[in-house]
């Protein structure tokens, strides 16, 4: 039996979509490959607002999810920071047990986030990537036409642009996808609009292994 | 529905989704900050106005302005007493290289420091007692030779530091080329005067009528004290190598200024002058020569046009409003005459490099040009006499031998001002050779403490682009005129030309400074934080500071700083500013777990009846 929690912490409006985009694109692939999967945002945290932290979850068991009404994950397994500064913020290690995974979009190396990291040693591994530069991504407003109107809070209603992962989501999946193995790689690929990004960041992911847990 | 006598679980009673307590309650506080918003930090970072980077002895222009414009005047005085002895004289004859590089000069018009500097000047000069004191005294005795500007300079330093301090000046009066370059219609003798009483308020000795070589020797200096600076200067003036220039008549530049502003000149001016020379001495003795009874001055000079004469367009302006006639592009390779001046005998002439310390290109094939003169006054710059000097400090080019910091070899021996900067692309302005003396006494100060002397290594970032500033703050705002003499009583009279600047000017013309680069505690970043984010004690530079728990890094202080002194600095370069906030939602881990249990369990229970 395996059960895998997923959780993303992206920033408010302005990376709203890249963290939706990666919790739905796994857990549609899963689903695909006939598991039981779910994806859900955190509304609690008032996402509307620009730059505040927001969480979006996924889950993916062989079996029946027991706890779908619960719309927090307590134990999550791999952690996606979709903003590099968010390293230093929050507790998002909170509840992760042994052998998690934490991928962060950042240019440094994981050398030297680690040292931000609240608990490394529940960690097998710590996995950077440049998702903005890879994504050739401007963190700025006026690409709004071409990213869709999500970025004006309307949480994907109002969005104009419907692909999956047009932007920074898709190295971040790329790096989910090859460090974990939550879902095939083969299935989640034709979803992701921004290919070119994701075939580019398989390559450039810096893996930092720690303390791998025996299965 | 009412919640009245609802039964509200342990549970529950802690703050949970859509609850967030008050920052008054338990746990409040850690809930608000605000800093894991932010992937920019703001910090205060000065840069190096324009102006402090350009002058030759690094005055700190922005920050004396600044106090100027806050009516600080003796703070702004004692400001610009850190690195000039002497502002009243450069006030007066400096090129101004800061109002050059000054970066309002591409908005509107440069700023009129020089004349500011003046205002400060002429405050200290009124003072009863200097606000610079000599340091304790650390039982060290140094020489300086020469009391131009280098050697006035290294001495007023080395008295701060605490050194006792001997002067030695060749002439019957101390000041050096201030003294006897410098024509008393730009830099009256009494200010001078001041001035050198200043430096003997310091404790300096100063011995007059000592010339290095004939009355003390390289030995004396070494054996009498513990170190000495060298700022002799270049006293021995070029010749044009032309034929007939020992004729009577024939002057030389400096000697011609030295001359008059020591009062022994003997000289008297024939109608017609012609002065040979592009540069500021030149410009000087020209204008020099119209006061002394001239008609008709002419200068002639090798440059092809005014643009690339090595002289302060200002001055230039005036000389030729004072109605001194421009020959250019003409070298002097005769004087004529039966033994006096009658003529000089030109040719076309032009440098043969790109800059005019090059050699001289004579047309000799071309017509000679016969010029008609009574005077001729050759200013063509100077070179060192060092025939005190000991054979081993001489290099093949007739300067002295020495490092980068000015040392010869390993003696306690150091080089300072013309003589030392000589040959080395820095224009021989009276700002440089200050600069060189201050930065020598600390070189010699370095040594005699015995530390090692090592070359600045840190980088310079001097804001030359409006761009990095935000000019939305800045209208454009004329720079205030210094009056000037009227044209028709200047050339009767060795009264100054140009007049100061009154109180309300100065401070008129501070007010226009952008402080490029440089808090000057505008208060702007306080008053357009959308969040009480910046706290200063005090409205200072220095004392804004960032509350980062609190800082979202919304940008707008640093997009509103009218000078660009703040900047975004990515917030993963900070070991520093970690916030573990837990989201205000689930204060306590699982919490949500909990609640799950209790959702979990709702199927077993019968419905509530609410």
């Amino acid at each position: 039996m395996s059960y895998t929690e997923l959780t993303v912490w992206t920033r408010g409006i302005i990376m709203d979509k890249e963290g939706r985009d990666i919790v739905n694109s796994i857990s549609a692939s899963a689903r695909i490959e006939g598991k039981y999967a779910q994806a859900m945002e955190n509304y609690v945290d008032n996402p509307d607002r620009t730059n505040c932290p927001t969480r979006k979850y996924c889950r993916v068991s062989d079996e029946v999810l027991e706890n779908e009404l619960t719309y927090e994950n307590e134990h999550p397994n791999i952690v996606v920071l979709v903003e590099g500064t968010m390293v230093k913020g929050w507790d998002y290690m909170r509840g992760m047990p042994p052998g998690g995974t934490l991928v962060i979009n950042t240019h440094y190396t994981p050398d030297y986030m680690i040292r931000f990291v609240p608990g490394p040693e529940r960690l097998a591994q710590l996995v950077c990537v440049d998702a903005a530069k890879i994504a050739d991504h401007k963190w700025l407003y006026y690409r709004l036409g071409e990213l869709g109107l999500d970025r004006l809070s309307t949480e994907g209603a109002a969005e104009r642009n419907k692909s999956i992962a047009p932007d920074i989501a898709a190295p971040l999946i790329a790096a989910v996808v090859k460090t974990t193995g939550i879902v095939k790689m083969k299935t989640i690929e034709p979803m992701i609009a921004n290919k070119h990004a994701f075939e580019v960041a398989l390559n450039e992911l810096h893996i930092m292994s720690l303390n791998p847990v025996a299965v | 529905m009412s919640t009245k006598n609802t039964h509200i679980p342990e549970w529950l009673t802690v703050p949970f989704a859509g609850i967030t307590p008050a920052p008054s309650q338990e746990k409040g506080q850690d809930l608000f900050p605000t800093g894991n918003w932010r992937s920019i930090r703001p910090v205060y970072r000065d840069k190096l106005p324009p102006c402090n980077n350009a002058c030759g002895t690094n005055e700190k222009i922005q920050g004396y302005l600044d106090l100027v414009k806050r009516g600080k005047y003796l703070d702004a005085y004692a400001l610009i007493k850190e690195d000039m002895p002497f502002p009243s004289v450069t006030g007066r004859v400096c090129y101004h290289p800061c109002e050059q590089a000054c970066n309002r000069g591409k908005y509107d018009e440069a700023i009129s420091i020089r004349a500011v500097e003046r205002f400060l000047g002429d405050l200290g000069q009124a003072l009863t007692s200097d606000v610079v004191k000599p340091g304790k005294p650390n039982g060290k005795k140094v020489a300086v030779v020469g009391s131009g500007p280098a050697g006035h300079s290294a001495a007023y330093q080395l008295a701060r530091l605490g050194y006792a301090v001997t002067i030695f000046e060749k002439s019957p009066k101390a000041g050096g080329l201030n003294r006897g370059g410098i024509p008393d219609w730009v830099l009256p003798q009494n200010i001078l005067d001041r001035e050198i009483e200043r430096l003997e308020q310091l404790g300096i000795e100063i011995k007059t009528g000592v010339e290095v070589g004939k009355d003390i020797t390289w030995d004396d200096l070494k054996k009498n004290y513990d170190a000495c600076v060298l700022a002799v200067g270049l006293t021995e003036p070029n010749s044009v190598r032309a034929e007939g220039e020992d004729k009577e008549g024939v002057l030389y530049g400096l000697s011609f200024l030295r001359d008059i502003g020591m009062g022994t000149s003997k000289v008297k001016l024939g109608a017609r002058v012609a002065v040979i020379g592009g540069g500021n001495t030149a410009i000087d003795c020209a204008r020099e020569a119209l006061r002394q009874g001239a008609a008709e001055v002419t200068m002639i000079t090798v440059e092809g046009n005014t643009k690339e004469m090595p002289a302060s367009p200002e001055d230039l302006h005036d000389m030729v409003e004072e109605g001194v006639e421009l020959l250019h592009g003409r070298s002097v390779t005769a004087v004529l005459g039966n033994g006096k001046v009658e003529a000089c005998q030109l040719h076309k002439a032009r440098f043969s490099g790109a800059i005019n310390a090059s050699p001289i290109t004579v047309d000799r094939d071309a017509p000679a040009e016969r010029f008609v003169v009574d005077n001729v006054i050759i200013a063509i710059g100077q070179h060192a006499s060092l025939n005190w000097l000991p054979a081993e400090f001489k290099n093949e080019r007739g300067t002295i031998k020495m490092d980068k910091f000015g040392r010869l070899g390993d003696t306690n021996f150091f080089a300072a001002g013309d003589i030392a900067q000589v040959g080395s692309g820095q224009p021989l302005m009276v700002v440089n050779a200050v600069g060189d003396g201050k930065r020598v006494a600390f070189n010699l100060d370095k040594v005699m403490r015995g530390e090692k002397l090592q070359p600045r290594t840190i980088p310079v970032d001097v804001i030359f682009d409006l761009n990095r500033m935000n000019m939305t703050y800045f209208p454009h705002f004329p720079r205030v005129q210094q009056e000037m003499l009227p044209t028709e009583k200047r050339t009767k009279t060795q009264d100054e030309v140009i007049q100061a600047f009154t109180e309300e000017q100065a401070v008129e013309e501070a007010n226009r400074c952008f402080s490029c680069g440089t808090c000057n505690a505008c208060d702007n970043c306080y008053l357009v934080c959308p969040e009480p984010c910046i706290a200063r004690p005090e409205r200072s530079n220095g004392m804004y500071k960032i509350l980062v728990d609190y800082c979202k890094g919304c940008r707008v202080c640093i997009e509103e700083c009218p000078t660009g002194c703040l900047e975004g600095v990515p917030e993963l370069d900070f070991d520093t500013g970690v916030v573990r906030m837990d989201t205000a939602f689930a204060i306590s881990p699982g919490l949500h777990g909990r609640q799950a249990q209790e959702l979990k369990n709702l199927g077993d229970r019968p419905a509530k009846n609410i």
